[in-house]
């Protein structure tokens, strides 16, 4: 089903509508492909460019929607990324719409220059910030951690059973939106943090945290670590022989964090995820085309990249400015329906993927829709 | 005053004009994007010039100055969201709170050497970036904090678009006055030998701590000046601000464009924001062209490029002259010593007892000896007996493990080293330490000044011209009592080993001293020079000034000293007449048996 | 988790930390200058261990690691040799903050090709020797800690004693003490000098093949070396190889130890308001400057 769906998103950039004349759509890719969040920033910018750029097998047919784009690196700065954005807006068509960095706090820069601008600024982070602001002009395509965290939560406590909760967090925009949200649905499900933990990126041992973790008496651990930190946990975890069910951020579904573990070390590991595209049957054409293409494993803020550039693309065929479009369109991505709630979330669903300790790629264990909506009742 | 002279006295002027010309340019074709940058090349040139008063000037390498430009960021977006500040005062209040860190940072560790000073400045620009990522309550954590508003000035908001650009720049160019004047200050000359030789630095007066607080402190508040403006010019701040690589990229801006050159500072800017924006189009491998870019300008222009374009610049010109050529050769060239109000025979410098050891090794080990006003003492000993070290400690370079040092009945025994300048000790060194990159006169001129250096002179105010006026004419005055005003004008690296000596020998003059310590001042001298230097010596004897003279050469310094005192291994073992002390079996044994010539 | 255990953590991290150290003090003298690349050097040893393992059959190997070790720091000489020619000699005769910017630059092309040809993912280095921890009265021994604080001690004693006891060793000593004299004695300074630069690089790419096993690399890491590197040589006197190693292990036994008292975050707090009030007590480093000063 997923792979039809793909297939049809990649046909649809070449036939259909043929009612509008070829309008040239420009659409600029801002991402972090240097610096410290360049491993999401690849993806985002993977993903992205196989939409916009779909390979010669798909034929040459008539277009009428001709999309162009450009990469602009924000370096994970947001000063960079203001740069970026005004020299994008400097391009021969302007842009309606733009892809943003995945950096939480490279958006928050640019989101009062893209409703000065009036251009759709298409988003994957998943800050909770973003979509609090008022902002009209931000759509995001990847779950807020409202949501994801909201997923992780209930999983731990609904699913595990567990009551007790060691959060360890990463001391940087990712980490500190995840463990304010985590903090919240976690007390909210009638569970207990037992132990809090900010771990900045250049701590390499982490064996003094785990120890913290089982003195804690904790009966889980919820991670929000990038990817090399959670690698690194999970790893000295093994090692140190803690026997914790541990739910991960979604750096840990991210196919190059499980390529740093043996298949032991990551037994009974789960992570919440917008979705798994090296992972997901039911994303296999989607995974096995980005393989061809970029050489590399998909993740889900490829995908989600992915589905934003076709929404946007398919906004830009619809009359009327794009991001009012972008508002009210309802898009049937890969990776779940996207619609926007009135605030810019366009993506409510979260997945929980688990390793069973035989392979590196994890199975999906259990799919949410709406976490947050449920959890609050 | 001649034209050529006119224009190099201006220094930069040909920089000045080339920068101002680039940037109205860049500013009349420039859409959103370019404005952006120049916007954000001005903050940066802020932190920059703030950043040579401490690493270019002094030449003390802090690896604070980013932090203190997230300082500035932080401070004034918090003013302004959670007080509701405007520009007008989250402005001086982010300033006003740099400077105060500054003077608590600085007060504890400007005291440390070299690299660990710089360590020292590192752990507080690291704790600062750990207590804003983690204060998440008050900075928002690692994302910041969104919405800072733009300039308001008193209900007025600043248009964004090139009034933005121009507002920043009108602060960068107050910041380019400020740091102008003060290179063309007696400060800054001071500086320059301060950086080049500490040791004579002290030995001219000079105050090197608290011209070091003083660089630190304005450092910080042009740091935060920058930070200031730019979290205004930007709407966001997030800890990206304040991150070591914002240090780096200041301390590479500096370097590239010219440490010492106020042009540099804005070249230096200008270029960094700029380079990495040329190469966008290679994506992910910009930084890659930039790091070579870097390098490349690095070889090109060791010395900056405000460096290597005064260079050929200063050469066609000629080195700078003298602002006033007509300045009156005084009559009485030799300075009078001040009015004794002491005995002629009592000591004016006295020591008993003084030993020191560095690191096991005995150096000096109980000297006791005095000289009187007007008399001139020869020092003379076996090498490594201890001669210059017994200078280092009259000068208070180093501290007594044991003994006393009295001056004129005083004990100066725990006086830093410009302290004890200033009470009337004057001296040169074996090297001939003079600042390069000054004429010989200023060399001579701000001994003059930094015996009686005020904070006022951190800038070129008014009535300050006429002090250094006043401290030229001594100058002139000393350098030809020393026979050295033909080289007046020479830059300080340029003198040949004859001439620093001389020059040296003015400075020492000019301070008005009480007592003069000569190291080795005949070394390398002709005969006839040495005949010269001798009578001048005599000269100064005469007017009532103590001279203390060490050296290897006893043709010269028999007939010149009124004593002589020998010391061996730490020791004194031989004092009196010259003739009695070479005559003394042990110091025959001690040192002529080492195949001296007398 | 007992003390011991932390111990040895310690000590792990400690050695490869002294690896980075030694390295940034023999380049420190021979040149003067401070090498800002060295962390990026680590990083670069890092990945091409990472390049040379995926290109030789090494899977089979009960020793993958330490066939690559010689390997990678071979190569980290040969770009510790490109570094002096590069960015040390055209600028020796300049100030040493010239050079300072100069490998600041080669530290930025490092980064930057490295996210150009491998990508930001964190990747792995082979281990030294594959195996399995082994348990020794209730501590976690892993074959790899012990293979990397075995291989560090090796070298650390191989690079004392080329310094101390052959005649190569005396003549870089010359050379970085006094290039002037050494070079009117006959001793080919700007060989030498390249030398020290080599031997530096090999160091830290040494280095970053014995971390990256087991902490990861990726191409943003160097700086993080460099700052411990860097604290590690400064406490540990400038300019004293003795030091760098004591300053090496004395950095990392307390970031293993601040890391199980107290947040991680903290620890790294704690470790910068430790060095303020090191400093403050005694300002020139916990042993000492190598060189006393004299007026």
């Amino acid at each position: 089903m997923k792979t039809v769906l793909f297939l049809a998103a990649l046909a649809a950039l070449h036939a259909a509508a043929a009612a509008r004349a070829q309008e040239r759509v420009h659409l600029p890719l801002l991402v972090p492909i240097t610096g410290a969040l360049a491993l999401e920033g690849q993806s985002e910018r993977d993903g992205a460019l196989l939409a916009l750029d779909p390979p010669a097998a798909a034929g040459d047919a008539a277009r009428p929607l001709r999309p162009s784009h450009a990469v602009f690196d924000t370096g994970s700065n947001p000063q960079v990324a203001v740069q970026a954005f005004e020299r994008a807006m400097a391009a021969e068509i302007r842009p309606r719409a733009m892809l943003g960095p995945i950096d939480g706090n490279s958006m928050l820069a640019l989101l009062p220059l893209a409703e000065r601008e009036k251009v759709a600024l298409l988003s994957v982070s998943g800050t909770a910030r973003l979509t609090e602001l008022g902002n009209a002009y931000i759509f995001r395509f990847f779950p807020s951690d409202v949501v994801v965290k909201a997923a992780q939560a209930r999983y731990a406590v609904e699913e595990l059973q567990r009551r007790k909760i060691a959060l360890v967090y990463q001391n940087t925009a990712y980490g500190q939106s995840g463990n304010e949200q985590l903090g919240r649905w976690i007390e909210s499900l009638g569970a207990a943090v037992v132990y809090r933990n900010s771990v900045p990126v250049t701590t390499k041992e982490l064996s003094g945290v785990i120890a913290q973790v089982r003195d804690s008496g904790a009966d889980a651990v919820l991670l929000q670590l990038h990817s090399g930190s959670s690698a690194l946990f999970l790893k000295q975890a093994a090692r140190a022989g803690l026997a914790l069910p541990i739910v991960g951020g979604s750096a840990l579904h991210q196919p190059s964090t499980a390529a740093l573990l043996e298949p032991a070390e990551l037994k009974g590991v789960c992570a919440e995820t917008a979705s798994a595209p090296a992972a997901d049957p039911g994303l296999a054409g989607f995974a096995r085309t980005f393989r061809e293409r970029m050489k590399s494993e998909p993740d889900a803020f490829a995908l989600a990249a992915f589905d934003a550039v076709n929404a946007a693309l398919a906004a830009a065929r619809m009359p009327g400015p794009l991001a009012e479009n972008l508002a009210k369109l309802r898009h049937a991505g890969l990776a779940m329906t996207y619609e926007s709630d009135g605030k810019g979330n366009m993506a409510h669903d979260a997945i929980i993927v688990c390793y069973d300790g035989t392979s590196r790629t994890p199975r999906i264990a259990k799919r949410y829709a709406r976490p947050h909506e449920a959890a609050r009742r | 005053m001649s034209g050529r002279a006119r224009i190099a006295a201006a220094g930069a002027a040909p920089l000045w004009l080339a920068a101002a010309a680039a940037v109205a340019m860049l500013a009349a074709a420039a859409g959103a994007y370019e404005l952006r940058l120049l916007a954000i090349a001005g903050c940066y040139a802020l932190a920059v010039l703030g950043y040579q008063f401490i690493f270019g000037r002094v030449g003390a390498l802090s690896l604070a100055q980013g932090a203190f430009f997230g300082l500035g960021a932080y401070a004034s977006a918090l003013l302004a969201l959670k007080l509701g500040w405007d520009f007008a005062r989250s402005f001086p209040a982010a300033i006003a709170l740099a400077v105060a860190l500054a003077a608590v940072v600085g007060a504890t560790v400007l005291r440390l050497a070299s690299h660990y000073f710089a360590l020292a400045t590192l752990a507080v620009a690291e704790l600062m970036h750990i207590l804003v990522i983690e204060w998440v309550s008050l900075t928002g954590g690692g994302n910041g904090l969104p919405n800072v508003p733009g300039f308001v000035l008193f209900g007025w908001a600043v248009p964004r678009g090139w009034p933005v650009t121009a507002f920043v720049w009108a602060f960068a160019a107050l910041g380019i006055a400020l740091a102008a004047n003060y290179s063309r200050s007696l400060y800054a000359d001071g500086a320059r030998l301060l950086r080049a030789e500490p040791l004579a630095a002290a030995a001219a007066g000079i105050d090197a701590a608290g011209r070091r607080l003083a660089a630190f402190l304005l450092s910080a508040a042009f740091g935060a000046a920058g930070g200031a403006l730019y979290v205004h010019t930007l709407g966001v701040v997030s800890p990206e601000a304040m991150q070591f690589d914002v240090m780096v990229l200041i301390l590479c801006m500096a370097v590239i464009g010219g440490r010492n050159a106020v042009a540099g500072a804005i070249v230096g800017a200008l270029l960094l924001v700029h380079l990495p924006e040329w190469f966008r189009a290679l994506e992910g491998w910009r930084y890659l062209a930039y790091g070579a870019g870097l390098l490349l300008v690095i070889v090109a222009a060791p010395e900056g490029i405000a460096g290597a374009v005064e260079a050929p610049w200063r050469r066609r010109l000629g080195t700078p002259a003298a602002p006033s050529g007509r300045t009156p050769i005084p009559d009485a060239a030799v300075p009078a010593a001040r009015a004794a109000p002491f005995a002629e025979d009592r000591a004016i410098l006295a020591v008993q007892g003084l030993a020191i050891a560095f690191g096991g090794n005995r150096a000096l080990a109980g000297v006791t000896l005095f000289v009187r006003p007007g008399e001139i003492l020869g020092l003379i000993g076996p090498n490594g007996s201890g001669k210059t070290t017994l200078l280092n400690l009259l000068s208070g370079f180093h501290r007594p493990d044991a003994g006393r040092i009295f001056l004129d009945g005083r004990d100066a025994t725990r006086d830093p080293a410009w302290r004890r300048a200033r009470a009337g000790i004057a001296r040169s060194f074996q090297h001939g330490a003079l600042a390069g990159d000054l004429t010989a006169l200023d060399n001579v001129a701000l001994a003059a000044c930094g015996i009686r250096a005020r904070a006022a002179d951190v800038f070129r105010l008014p009535g300050r011209d006429a002090k250094r006026r006043r401290a030229r004419d001594a100058a002139l005055s000393a350098l030809a009592k020393a026979g050295a005003a033909g080289a007046a004008h020479t830059m300080g690296a340029d003198l040949a080993p004859a001439e620093r000596r001389r020059v040296e020998l003015a400075r020492a003059l000019v301070a008005e001293p009480r007592v003069i310590l000569l190291d080795e001042p005949a070394a390398g001298l002709s005969d006839a020079e040495k005949a010269a230097l001798r009578s001048a010596l005599r000269e100064i004897a005469a007017r009532g000034i103590a001279i203390v003279v060490v050296d290897h050469g006893m043709p010269f310094l028999i007939p010149l000293a009124s004593r002589v005192v020998c010391l061996d291994a730490g020791r004194v073992i031989a004092a009196g007449a010259p003739a009695e002390v070479v005559a003394d079996p042990e110091v025959r044994r001690a040192y002529l048996g080492a195949g001296a010539v007398l | 988790m007992s003390w011991a255990q932390i111990a040895i953590d310690g000590l792990a991290l400690g050695a490869a930390y002294a690896l980075v150290a030694l390295g940034f003090v023999l380049i420190l003298n021979a040149a003067g200058a401070v090498n800002f690349a060295q962390g990026d050097l680590v990083m670069a040893g890092g990945f091409a261990a990472i390049a040379l393992a995926s290109a030789l059959p090494l899977d089979a190997l009960p020793v993958p690691g330490l066939v690559l070790a010689p390997l990678v720091a071979l190569c980290g000489g040969g770009a510790g040799w490109i570094v002096a020619e590069i960015a040390y000699r055209p600028l020796r005769h300049r100030p040493p903050v010239a050079v300072f910017i100069a490998t600041i630059a080669v530290g930025i092309v490092l980064q930057h090709g490295a996210n150009g040809i491998f990508g930001a993912a964190e990747r792995r280095t082979p281990p030294l020797v594959s195996g399995d921890a082994v348990v020794v009265g209730g501590l976690t021994l892993s074959l790899q800690t012990l293979a990397i604080v075995a291989t560090a001690a090796i070298v650390i004693l191989l690079l004392h004693r080329l310094l101390e006891r052959t005649q190569l060793g005396r003549r870089l000593r010359a050379a970085a003490e006094d290039p002037e004299m050494a070079r009117a004695l006959g001793i080919p300074v700007r060989r030498l000098t390249a030398l020290a630069f080599a031997l530096g690089a090999g160091l830290a790419a040494l280095a970053g093949l014995l971390l990256a096993n087991v902490y990861f690399v990726t191409p943003t890491a160097g700086l993080a070396f460099m700052l411990k590197a860097y604290i590690a040589v400064t406490i540990g006197g400038w300019g004293s190889l003795r030091g760098a190693v004591a300053g090496a292990f004395l950095v990392a036994l307390f970031e293993v130890a601040a890391g199980r008292l107290f947040s991680a975050s903290l620890a790294d707090a704690l470790l910068y308001a430790a060095l303020l009030l090191a400093l403050l007590f005694r300002p020139e480093g916990l042993f000492g400057e190598a060189a006393g000063r004299r007026a």
